[in-house]
């Protein structure tokens, strides 16, 4: 589980949060904090004042996977095949299971046409997706992903939706501006002005928001899948 | 004022672009999958690039604005106060009008993404063009800031309006509905009858047609009419 106390950094100000393992989602209006929240809980940045932990532990010690709310900036390699591989490579795994790895998981993001595709060339919803496959490759024990959806197509986004329940990861924390997929998470987080304003799961959060453009359209029509 | 792509193809790889099409003054929207060659076709469009075959032709038109899917694409001055000077514009009202006051001094970069694009579309907006592009422009915003972006777009007094984006829900008013498949743009002609053929339209259409409602347009307040409409 991931735990925060007495959080202060920027504009975030979090008295006390726990997250329970899960698929976790964050929502609120633009310049809420919640991109700072997951960089945080990814370690990317260190609280100026407060705790975070993930099992106990600096989220730094943990091994987190990072999918970018801009997919350009963390591209490394120019191939797709060889930007996948990057994290294990990293540490020196064989070339054989490298391969081996990346084959499957480009498989089961349903990437594998692009491996030999430039990076610089396809996308931008193919992008989010080889960031994906880049984050879990190494099977992190959490994966953040900062609003992947932005770039996707519906189809696309449930089928990452439908990726992320497969993967045997205990801990997914996601920010998102498409409600209708938050509507499907574990726990859902509502943010404004750097604070948690709503915490729960989805009918709980979302029973606060019903008058709101942030209440899903699809609960609105009976439409959800 | 016509925008015309005449026997357009352009190849990238293995992926074939195709484009014959007429665009008139209106709000035009584009949609597709993604990989569909959307964002393709807006540069050709803007002419940015130039296809192998045909030709995109301008006809009456003087000023023509692209804007990116991506925004720090566009991103050209080191703090948000020289940004927006550099589009020739007043901070004090885009400042304003985007909610980025105190942040005067930040590097655009270090907004969020949902602040620069906000900036960059007021930035885009604030001046009329004969023909406006627009590549993913909700991407990032939440739905407050779309709902505001499609009223901004539907009195913005542009002429040609394109807007390619896989936005499901916040959408303007709309005169001509296009598809992007496989490469290939297709019409789907006027709205709302065009809504009828729309293969890929999102859920929230999808659903109110399936129940024997046409909405009158593609905005969220016609979708929601559409839904409680009574028939009998």
């Amino acid at each position: 589980m991931i735990e925060l106390q007495a959080l202060r950094h920027r504009i975030l100000d979090i008295p006390s949060l726990t997250i329970p393992e899960g698929h976790c989602m964050v929502i609120g209006p633009n310049g809420a904090g919640k991109s700072t929240l997951l960089e945080l809980c990814a370690g990317m940045q260190v609280p100026t004042g407060g705790t975070v932990s993930v099992y106990g532990t600096e989220p730094r010690r943990c091994a987190v996977g990072w999918v970018s709310e801009f997919p350009d900036r963390t591209v490394v390699f120019d191939r797709v095949f060889d930007e996948i591989a990057s994290p294990l490579r990293f540490v020196h795994r064989p070339c054989d299971e490298t391969d081996t790895r990346v084959r499957e998981t480009a498989a089961v993001i349903g990437i594998d046409h692009l491996l030999g595709a430039s990076t610089r060339e396809i996308s931008g919803g193919e992008k989010t997706l080889v960031a994906l496959a880049t984050a879990v490759i190494a099977s992190p024990s959490l994966l953040v992903l900062d609003d992947p959806d932005t770039h996707c197509d519906t189809h696309t986004t449930r089928h990452v939706q439908q990726v992320l329940e497969r993967l045997p990861i205990p801990h997914i924390l996601q920010c998102t501006q498409d409600m209708d997929t938050a509507s499907g998470a574990d726990t859902v987080l509502y943010m404004e002005g750097g604070r948690i304003v709503h915490a729960g799961t989805p009918r709980e959060v979302f029973s606060r928001l019903i008058s709101s453009c942030f209440y899903p359209e699809c609960w609105r029509d009976d439409s959800c899948v | 004022m016509r925008l015309i792509c005449s026997g357009v193809r352009r190849r990238t790889g293995t992926f074939q672009l195709s484009a014959d099409a007429v665009f008139t003054p209106g709000m035009h929207l584009v949609t597709g999958r993604v990989g569909s060659g959307k964002s393709s076709l807006s540069r050709l469009l803007a002419g940015l690039e130039h296809p192998d075959a045909g030709i995109v032709r301008a006809e009456g038109i003087s000023r023509t604005m692209l804007s990116m899917q991506f925004p720090e694409y566009h991103v050209t001055a080191p703090t948000v106060t020289g940004e927006i000077r550099s589009w020739g514009l007043s901070p004090d009202v885009i400042l304003h009008e985007t909610g980025l006051a105190g942040r005067e001094n930040d590097h655009p970069l270090h907004l969020s993404r949902g602040e620069l694009k906000r900036l960059h579309l007021a930035c885009v907006l604030a001046t009329q063009y004969d023909v406006l592009i627009l590549d993913e422009p909700f991407s990032a915003l939440d739905c407050i800031r779309k709902e505001r972006l499609c009223r901004r777009l539907e009195t913005a007094g542009n002429g040609i309006t394109i807007i390619l984006t896989h936005e499901p829900l916040w959408l303007p008013k709309t005169d001509m509905l296009w598809e992007m498949d496989a490469g290939t743009l297709r019409s789907l002609g006027r709205i709302p009858e065009a809504l009828l053929s729309w293969a890929d339209a999102p859920r929230p259409i999808r659903t109110v047609i399936d129940r024997g409602n046409l909405p009158r347009n593609i905005t969220p307040a016609d979708i929601r009419e559409a839904r409680c409409r009574t028939r009998g």
